[in-house]
């Protein structure tokens, strides 16, 4: 069995305790309009340049095709074409073996700090069998922490919650209305697992990315921070949005449009976490 | 900080007072001497020169110590340096008390020996007239206190810490003056340890001595102008921090806390703090380090005691000079107060060495392991050849003032360049290991693996600089590089130190000492590599190798865990002369405090395996680039370089790029 990779970060300082790889996962069944790592989103086999050192001298463009609705896509003829190697494969088609003994390549570090593997994405439960596969190996060995946005089969997450140790859960949005407005999707299934989740006993972060204007709004987390004190948390992680999230989009030459004034300064609303007895930490 | 402290860094980073410089006329008879001429009596002669030349004391602002500069001329690069002074013994016994016991020992002495007397004397009584002059300066300026610590150091023992500091300034002033441009502080927790107590114990305040600390490095940081090795930034000016002391105890303690606390709160270039580490080094100091690094200082650099003094008694170092190593100018393991060794002698380029081995064996060779025989013959001949050219070479004219300042020198009655120094061995570097291991790597799997082309074919690319071999060129891109924890290239790495290191370590050198093999690289990385024609690994031609000891910046690598158990499998205890790993973290991770642990953490996992040496860049890209298109923008931005940290834009444009270019496959 296979799973597609787009890409592994060997020192992923902010997903998990001690120092962890992330295993990305491709294919994600939200789209939200945030999102910063574009190239998550499809299942499909992309392809990616890197704007550091680009010339702009055309040629992975001149290597490009025309999808059906008339977009421009580098293609495999475009990573051969770039003079700098600029332009590189994304999703990269992984077996189980082969993706854990990378992983116990580095378990020495990953051991003695306290650390293990994330798996991420995408969405990691976008492919289920593979990551059930990757926890089950390394179970006992190295410590394993799964990324969610939380929307998958409840079955599925209550057995990947039995096999993995650590759970790293978003919240977005709670309105659900608004939920499929920017992420595409209904929420139920989210805030129906977060309660099993939180329910289940298993060691968990919660993180709340603050949009501008879209999850920053005093209803929004007021909301949240309801929903999550009534189910005993009393911790949550807040994530700025980061200028920079736009910047990948071009690397695809695909346009970002983000439906939000990405100008406007992040509203922390400490205070409402404040007054429902919850610690939250800017990371 | 203190306001105190605030101006005198705002004066020092406004840079205004160097519109304030003369240039003296070189006396015309001593500018045609040739520097490596001199007989004894001729370079103290010299000296009193120099120290005739500064007619004015110079104070930057309200400046507590002195001994500034301003005259421009009369600098040249430097002569010897490199070497750790005895500070233990100049601060304890001052100046005078080294020529009482020089003159102790004239009338048993040779001409030689009295030679060497006579001529500490003539510089020592230059220097005093230098002391007198800045004494007298600060006594009308109204400042009582440095004009009554002169009339104490540098002619006699210091008293406090403020005045063991005014003893290191003079030294430093006086030292430069006589063209030592690589000065080290060596390790200065452990000898102004006794000078922080006795202050203490007369009621000077732990705030006070974080001030003086703070003015001192401050201090350090004026005129670095005038004082350049290759580079504006690369002046030498290490201080090393904890450690085992001569017999074996932790020395990591309060003044150095206090020292990285200055470091800090100043961000300044100089002292390039260096933190000595083995493996019970508590996380927490490599967390305090990572505090330093987040200010993009490009230091602390780490070095580690488990690896370093098994490497120096090994080479024959006595266990209580071995535990008291310091860092030369860069990273070069030097013993501290009685050594003369020279760390960076020369640098072994192996790729020159592959280019040459590739041009004269590849065609002739049926296997892979025949091939590798003929380059490590190669490597042996070309230690030959480099063993023989420095042996050959003219000696070092003898240095009286920096020789002074080491006690065995006055024992024995000869100066460091005359068998006055205990050590007398050389180390060489060695750059682009890492470049030809991946040459090697991409050697066997295209001819002697998967046969993906003939020799001959691989030759004439080569020649051309794969310029109509595009194919070819992007399957040698996509070889096993080292620093992927991928044996194919990290094994062939460990060969190729082996043979190095094996061969090499020591063998005699021509002054009765040995040869040392190292890791680092200095600014070879880029001129050795200028002349290195494009290499296997799918290098063209002239692009330059890393920096010391790490993956080639054409790698592409899959991250820093793999990359530190790369270059943690070769016993590095074999090749320590100095050469740190060196990775580039970008700025945004050290954005919260976990962040900055995990840092430490990795740090301490490189320490933990084995590794002997390291340095972090915390770097953006794109704050660099916009550095390069707008400097006037970025007058305080500070880069590590390869062993030292220097102000960005004051670099050639080379090294900027080099920087640079380490980033491109992060992010």
């Amino acid at each position: 069995m296979t799973g597609r990779i787009f890409s592994i970060e060997e020192f992923a300082t902010f997903d998990g305790p001690g120092i962890r790889m992330t295993v990305f996962l491709k294919g994600c069944p939200l789209r939200c309009s945030w999102c910063h790592n574009p190239e998550s989103q499809r299942a499909e086999v992309e392809y990616v340049r890197s704007p550091n050192g680009c010339l702009s001298c055309g040629a992975c463009l001149r290597a490009g095709e025309r999808d059906a609705r008339g977009a421009l896509h580098l293609t495999a003829a475009s990573v051969e074409a770039c003079p700098r190697r600029l332009v590189r494969r994304c999703g990269e088609d992984l077996t189980v073996e082969a993706l854990c003994a990378r992983i116990r390549a580095n378990g020495r570090i990953l051991q003695s700090t306290g650390g293990g593997v994330t798996f991420s994405g995408g969405e990691p439960f976008a492919q289920f069998e593979f990551l059930r596969a990757c926890l089950s190996a390394l179970k006992g060995e190295v410590h394993t922490a799964i990324q969610t946005c939380g929307y998958t089969a409840p079955e599925r997450f209550a057995e990947a919650l039995t096999l993995c140790d650590y759970v790293l859960y978003d919240l977005k949005l709670m309105d659900p209305a608004l939920h499929r407005r920017y992420c595409g999707t209904d929420n139920g299934r989210i805030l129906e697992n977060y309660r099993a989740l939180a329910a289940s006993g298993k060691e968990f972060v919660t993180r709340i990315p603050l949009i501008p204007g879209v999850t920053d709004t005093t209803e929004n987390l007021s909301a949240i921070a309801a929903f999550v004190k009534e189910q005993g948390v009393d911790r949550v992680e807040l994530l700025p949005y980061n200028r920079m999230a736009g910047s990948k989009y071009a690397g695809l030459l695909r346009p970002f449009e983000p439906g939000f004034d990405e100008d406007r300064v992040v509203e922390l609303h400490l205070e409402i976490f404040e007054k429902h007895g919850i610690r939250a930490k800017k990371m | 900080m203190t306001e105190l402290v605030k101006r005198q860094l705002k004066l020092l980073n406004d840079r205004t007072y160097r519109a304030r410089r003369v240039s003296p006329p070189m006396d015309p008879e001593l500018a045609e001497q040739q520097w490596d001429r001199y007989t004894e009596a001729g370079d103290a002669a010299r000296f009193a020169y120099a120290c005739a030349c500064e007619k004015e004391p110079v104070f930057h602002g309200e400046d507590i110590f002195g001994f500034n500069r301003y005259c421009t001329g009369a600098l040249c690069k430097g002569r010897f340096g490199n070497v750790v002074i005895d500070y233990e013994t100049v601060l304890s016994k001052g100046l005078c008390g080294i020529l009482a016991d020089a003159d102790a020992r004239r009338a048993t002495a040779d001409a030689e020996a009295i030679s060497y007397y006579d001529g500490i004397r003539t510089c020592y009584e230059a220097a005093f007239g230098l002391v007198d002059m800045y004494e007298k300066a600060a006594c009308e300026a109204g400042n009582l206190r440095l004009a009554d610590a002169l009339l104490q150091v540098p002619r006699h023992g210091a008293r406090s810490y403020y005045e063991a500091l005014i003893t290191l300034r003079f030294l430093s002033y006086i030292l430069r003056l006589n063209r030592c441009v690589h000065l080290p502080l060596g390790r200065f927790d452990c000898y102004m340890k006794p000078y922080y107590e006795m202050s203490l114990a007369a009621g000077v305040t732990e705030a006070e001595i974080l001030e003086q600390t703070e003015l001192f490095f401050i201090a350090m940081n004026f005129d670095s102008d005038l004082y350049i090795g290759i580079q504006k930034g690369d002046n030498g000016q290490s201080l090393v921090l904890g450690g085992c002391d001569r017999a074996g105890n932790e020395v990591f303690g309060a003044l150095s806390e206090i020292c990285l606390q200055a470091s800090e709160e100043l961000a300044l270039i100089d002292p390039k703090i260096n933190l000595r580490v083995n493996k019970g080094t508590p996380l927490s100091l490599y967390e305090r380090g990572t505090r330093l690094t987040k200010q993009g200082l490009g230091f602390p650099q780490y070095s580690n005691d488990d690896i370093a003094i098994p490497f120096l008694t090994s080479l024959g170092y006595d266990p209580e000079d071995a535990r008291d190593y310091a860092m030369a100018a860069c990273w070069e393991f030097i013993v501290s107060g009685n050594g003369a060794d020279i760390p960076n002698r020369n640098s072994f380029d192996y790729p020159k060495v592959i280019e040459r081995a590739t041009k004269s064996h590849l065609l002739t060779s049926d296997s892979f392991e025949t091939f590798l025989e003929a380059v490590g013959r190669e490597m042996d001949r070309e230690c030959d050849r480099m063993i023989d050219h420095c042996n050959e070479n003219r000696p070092y004219s003898p240095e009286i003032l920096l020789s002074s300042f080491l006690q065995p020198t006055i024992e024995r009655g000869r100066t460091l360049q005359r068998g006055g120094a205990k050590y007398n061995n050389y180390g060489f570097h060695g750059s682009g290991m890492s470049t030809a291991a991946d040459a090697l790597a991409a050697i066997r799997a295209c001819i002697y693996e998967q046969q993906y082309c003939t020799k001959e074919e691989l030759l004439a690319a080569l020649e051309a600089d794969f310029v109509g071999y595009e194919d070819l060129h992007r399957w040698l891109l996509d070889c096993p590089k080292m620093g992927n924890n991928d044996d194919r290239a990290d094994m062939l790495g460990c060969w190729l130190m082996e043979r190095f290191s094996s061969y090499l370590n020591g063998k005699p050198n021509d002054r009765g000492g040995i040869y040392r093999a190292g890791t680092g690289s200095a600014m070879t990385y880029i001129t050795h590599a200028a002349k290195v024609g494009a290499t296997a690994d799918g290098r063209r031609a002239g692009t330059p190798f890393a920096s010391s000891y790490s993956p080639s910046p054409d790698a592409r690598l899959q991250g820093p865990l793999s990359n530190i158990l790369s270059f943690t499998k070769f016993d590095l205890r074999k090749i320590c002369n100095g050469g740190p790993f060196t990775i580039e973290i970008h700025d945004t991770v050290f954005r919260n405090d976990e962040g900055e642990k995990k840092v430490a953490q990795l740090i301490k996992s490189y320490i933990d395996l084995g590794g002997h040496q390291i340095q972090i860049n915390a770097i953006n890209r794109d704050r660099l680039l916009d550095a390069q298109a707008h400097p006037e923008n970025y007058p305080n931005l500070i880069v590590r370089v390869w062993g030292w940290s220097g102000y960005f834009t004051e670099l050639d444009t080379v090294y900027q790029n080099h920087v640079i270019r380490r980033m491109e496959f992060t992010v």
